[in-house]
C-alpha cells in the first residue's frame, strides 16, 4: 500500500474530521429548483412527495413538501415566484441535482476544494450552503444570497 | 504498513494475567472500567496512526477478505476505518485485488449503492466476500466495492463523490454500528408512488449510462454490520483503547473486542448501559444543568463534535491559509468540561469529563491521537438553523471501554441497541 508521509501540517490533520456517516438517497420526483421558477412547485410533486404546505409572508412563500421517506424539504420562492433558497431535514438527503438545480455543479466544484467530513460549509460568492447531521438524521440548507429578499433573515431558510 | 504493536499499558498486564483475570492492563483511570483484552480469538488489533494521509483520530484495522469457499482466494487490508456510525464493510477498488463475484439479486442482476454521507457519496458495485477478522468469520458477505468503474454513477446518485483513499483517509470503511443495516427498511420497500423507498440500492442491467436503476433490497441483502453474521460473539463490540496525555501521542494501540457478556474477556463490568432510539441516539446535557441535545457514539468521527460556538462560547480557530481550521474549537487554554448523559427511556444517567484543548496547538507536534479535539456541531452561520447535537468521536474512546450493542440482538444487560461505558 501507499504511504505518504506525514508532513506536521495542519492540512493534512484537518482531514476527514468526521464520521463514515450514513445517509441514503432520495430519489426525488422533478420539482423547482433553486434559482428556479416556482410555479412548478405543485405540478413538479410527483410520486415521493405525499402532502404539502405553503406558508405566505410579506416577503416570500414557502412550500414544504413531505417525501414518503421521511424527509422534508423546503423551498422558499420571491414574490417574482424565483426560488431563492432550499432546505431539507430527514432520514434521507434528497436529491441535489434536482434540488440546487443549475447550481448543482458549481456545488460540486466548490465541494472538491473542501476536505474533511463534517459539518459542511460551502460559503462562495453568491451562494451558501450548508450540510450536518448524522446517520439516518440530516440537514442541509443552500441559498442565493444576492436573492434574499429584503427584510428577511437568512436564519428564516431552515 | 502497519503502526508500532507496543502497546502502552504491557506493563500492567502480567498481573492481571497471573491473577487469572481475562482481560489484562488495567487503564490509568480509576472512574471508568478500562481493560485492554489481550490477543484472543475474538480480540483484534486496532490502531490510531498516521495512516494513509496523517489525519488525526483516524482508528484502523486489518481485515482479510476471500472469495467466498475459498481458504486461499483472499486478501488482506489494512488501514480499514473502524467505524461505529455506519453499517458495513466497503472496501476501495485501487486497494482490491481480489476478483470477488458480484453480488446479485434474486433476478441474477447485480447490485450496486449510492451510499451518502454528510460531506458527499460513494458508489460502487456490492459484491459478495468471506470476512475475516481475528477468528472470527461471516461467510457470503455482502460488502460494497467503492471508486470502482464497473457501473457508470447514476445521475440521481448525487453529491460530491468522496471514494477515493485522499478523501476517505482509509484502504476502507467497517461499518460497526448498532443499527444493523446502512438503509434497513425503507430500502426494501418496494419502489412507486408513495413508497417511502430512498433508492438507495440499484439493480445494474448494464454497464450504459442508465444501467443502473433504483431497486428494493431486501434486509438480508443490504449492507449490514457483518459482527451480525458471526456464528459466535455476534452480539455487538467493544472499542478498548487506552488513555493518552492530554498533548496527544503519536500512535495508539488498543483492541476490539467482538461479544459482549459471550466470553470471559468481554464482559459488561460495572459499564453503564445507555439504552438508544431507532437512530441510534441517547440525549447528553452541557452544561450538565441544561436541555438535553441529541447525542450519539461514534468511532469514526475524528474529534468531539458538539453544539456550537454560541451555546458552548468556545471559539472555533482561525487560520487565513487554512481556512478549514474553523471545523475545530481552539480555547485560549484547555478547558476541563463535565456533561450529563441520559439512557434514552430513563434509565442510567452518568457524568462525563472532557476536555477541549486549542486545536492549532495539538497539531503544531508530531501527535496524531488527541483525547480532546473539539469542534462545534455546526458551521458558526448554520447555528441557528440546524439542529445542534452531541457526537462522542474518538477523543471519548481513549481511555475507555465503550460497548456497542447491535439492535434487537441479546446481551447480559438486555437487547441492543445500547451503548455502554
Amino acid at each position: 500500500m501507499q504511504t505518504i508521509p506525514f508532513t506536521s501540517t495542519l492540512f493534512c490533520k484537518l482531514l476527514p474530521p468526521c464520521a463514515f456517516f450514513a445517509l441514503l438517497l432520495c430519489s426525488s420526483p422533478a420539482r423547482a429548483a433553486l434559482g428556479g421558477d416556482a410555479s412548478s412547485i405543485g405540478t413538479g410533486q410527483t410520486h415521493l412527495l405525499a402532502t404539502a404546505r405553503i406558508e405566505r409572508a410579506a416577503t416570500h412563500t414557502m412550500h414544504e413538501l413531505q417525501a414518503a421517506t421521511g424527509t422534508k424539504v423546503r423551498e422558499y420562492a420571491d414574490n417574482d415566484g424565483k426560488v431563492f433558497g432550499v432546505s431539507w431535514q430527514g432520514p434521507f438527503r434528497p436529491d441535489l441535482r434536482q434540488l440546487l438545480g443549475a447550481y448543482y455543479e458549481t456545488y460540486l466544484n466548490a465541494a472538491k476544494t473542501r476536505v474533511g467530513r463534517g459539518p459542511v460549509n460551502i460559503q462562495i460568492p453568491g451562494l451558501v450552503i450548508q450540510m450536518s447531521g448524522h446517520q439516518r438524521a440530516f440537514y442541509g440548507r443552500a441559498y442565493l444570497v444576492d436573492r434574499v429578499p429584503q427584510g428577511l433573515s437568512t436564519d428564516e431558510i431552515r | 504498513m502497519r503502526a508500532p504493536r507496543t502497546r502502552k499499558a504491557g506493563a500492567a498486564c502480567t498481573s492481571a494475567v497471573l491473577l487469572g483475570l481475562g482481560v489484562a492492563c488495567s487503564g490509568s483511570s480509576g472512574l471508568h472500567h478500562n481493560t485492554i483484552a489481550l490477543p484472543a480469538d475474538n480480540v483484534a488489533d486496532v490502531f490510531v496512526d498516521y495512516g494513509l494521509i496523517g489525519y488525526a483520530n483516524g482508528l484502523f484495522t486489518t481485515v482479510t477478505v476471500c472469495v467466498p469457499g475459498s481458504t486461499s482466494d483472499c486478501q488482506t487490508i489494512d488501514h480499514v476505518l473502524v467505524d461505529t456510525g455506519s453499517s458495513g464493510l466497503r472496501l476501495l477498488g485501487s486497494v482490491l485485488t481480489l476478483s470477488l463475484p458480484a453480488f446479485t439479486n434474486d433476478s441474477g442482476v447485480g447490485l450496486a449503492e449510492c451510499q451518502q454521507f454528510i460531506s458527499g457519496s460513494i458508489w460502487g458495485p456490492l459484491r459478495s466476500a468471506d470476512f475475516k477478522i481475528a477468528n472470527e468469520q461471516a461467510s457470503n458477505l455482502t460488502i460494497q466495492v467503492i471508486e470502482e468503474s464497473t457501473y457508470p454513477m447514476p445521475s440521481d446518485c448525487t453529491g460530491t463523490d468522496i471514494s477515493s483513499p485522499e478523501l476517505l483517509g482509509a484502504n476502507g470503511n467497517l461499518g460497526l454500528s448498532s443499527i444493523a443495516q446502512d438503509c434497513g427498511p425503507p430500502c426494501a420497500a418496494a419502489l412507486g408512488p408513495h413508497s417511502e423507498n430512498p433508492g438507495l440500492y440499484y439493480a445494474c442491467a448494464s454497464a450504459t449510462a442508465d444501467g443502473c436503476q433504483a431497486a428494493a433490497v431486501p434486509l438480508a441483502q443490504q449492507l449490514t454490520n457483518p459482527v451480525l453474521f458471526f456464528s459466535q460473539d455476534n452480539n455487538g463490540t467493544i472499542f478498548e483503547l487506552p488513555a493518552i496525555p492530554a498533548e496527544g501521542a503519536p500512535s495508539v494501540a488498543g483492541s476490539l473486542v467482538f461479544g459482549i457478556g459471550t466470553r470471559d474477556n468481554n464482559g459488561l463490568e460495572q459499564a453503564s448501559v445507555i439504552r438508544l432510539d431507532d437512530y441510534g441516539q441517547f440525549r447528553t446535557q452541557y452544561p450538565t444543568n441544561s436541555t438535553p441535545t441529541l447525542a450519539f457514539v461514534d468511532s469514526g468521527s475524528n474529534m468531539m463534535l458538539f453544539l456550537d460556538s454560541t451555546t458552548t462560547h468556545i471559539p472555533t480557530c482561525y487560520d487565513a491559509l487554512h481556512p478549514d481550521i474553523s471545523d475545530f474549537y481552539c480555547p485560549t487554554a484547555t478547558l476541563n468540561l463535565s456533561a450529563k448523559i441520559e439512557d434514552t427511556f430513563g434509565g442510567a444517567t452518568l457524568i462525563v469529563n472532557f476536555s477541549v484543548a486549542n486545536a492549532i496547538t495539538l497539531f503544531s507536534g508530531d501527535n496524531i491521537a488527541f483525547n480532546n479535539l473539539a469542534g462545534p456541531s455546526v458551521t458558526p452561520s448554520g447555528q441557528s438553523f440546524m439542529p445542534t447535537y452531541f457526537d462522542w468521536g474518538l477523543p471519548f474512546h481513549f481511555g475507555r471501554n465503550v460497548f456497542t450493542a447491535i439492535d434487537g440482538q441479546e446481551t447480559p444487560a438486555g437487547q441492543g441497541p445500547f451503548v455502554a461505558f
